[in-house]
């Protein structure tokens, strides 16, 4: 971290970080909201409109992806959240933020709880053939996409009251 | 070992984690049981639960309810890998109906920071 610090501030680093964690949880509802749209509705052949074509990916080459992604995204939120517990929610607190405070506390248990789901949507995408798991693959893509969503507006909202530059 | 069988061992873990893992870690939350504790103002770590100490920061709990979920999860699975027929029994659906059942869960748990 020494080494780190003599190329960047403190402040400069750990805002890079945050940007990550932004940019890959950007990337991961993407790309769970595609997943979601072609879990939804299938297109019918043919369909060129917008609408269609958003929903028309095939959804077992994102699970790799989505499973990659949200574990970056999980590593890189629990290495800021350190800072966010000793330099964020504090001043929140000060500030009588709750609900805030309160959409954040949630927003961790949604991150973990889909964490715990990630193997089996793996595997179940990897195994797209399976029909006996095709329910299996549209509840959980649905669901870690609405915890995905989640999780990014709350991070969003966070940001705004203390984040980038306080 | 057949690729059959290990396909099989594969799903079984994979099913029985994805509702074990979640499972351990809303009771290690909700209870309060993290597996360690970390204060950050000092880097310290402390087994199990402990509270913070004075003028040394706040302590954190979220790194060990989610050590205990994976390492519960993984613990609960593997063996659930072993007779991966009696995993079969287990519903696939438990898994995305107990997560979407954490929304309402957590509002309800988080109610103090709503009502302020």
């Amino acid at each position: 971290m020494e080494l780190v610090h003599t190329v960047m501030s403190e402040t400069t680093f750990w805002t890079v970080l945050l940007m990550i964690h932004g940019l890959l949880s950007m990337a991961l509802i993407g790309a769970l909201t595609h997943q979601a749209a072609s879990v939804l509705r299938a297109p019918a052949p043919g369909a060129g409109g917008l609408v269609a074509r958003f929903g028309s990916v095939k959804g077992d080459l994102y699970a790799s992806a989505v499973t990659g992604l949200w574990v970056a995204s999980f590593l890189f939120g629990a290495w800021i959240y350190i800072k966010y517990r000793t330099y964020i929610r504090i001043p929140i607190e000060q500030e009588e933020f709750w609900k805030t405070l309160g959409a954040f506390e949630m927003k961790e248990q949604l991150a973990s709880i889909g964490l715990g789901l990630l193997p089996l949507y793996w595997l179940a995408w990897r195994r797209s053939y399976d029909k006996s798991l095709q329910a299996t693959r549209k509840w959980l893509t649905l669901t870690l996409a609405l915890f995905g969503w989640i999780a990014f507006l709350v991070g969003h909202v966070v940001n705004n009251v203390r984040g980038f530059g306080s | 070992m057949s690729a059959s069988d290990n396909s099989d061992r594969a799903l079984a873990f994979a099913r029985t984690f994805a509702i074990a893992a979640p499972l351990i870690y809303v009771v290690c939350e909700l209870m309060n049981w993290p597996v360690f504790t970390y204060h950050p103002g000092t880097g310290r770590l402390d087994w199990g639960f402990a509270s913070p100490v004075r003028d040394e920061g706040p302590a954190m709990y979220w790194f060990g309810w989610n050590l205990a979920m994976i390492f519960g999860g993984a613990l609960i699975a593997g063996l659930a890998a072993l007779a991966p027929g009696l995993a079969r029994r287990l519903p696939l659906a438990a898994s995305w109906i107990f997560a979407l059942a954490c929304i309402p869960l957590y509002l309800y748990a988080l109610r103090f920071y709503w009502s302020h």
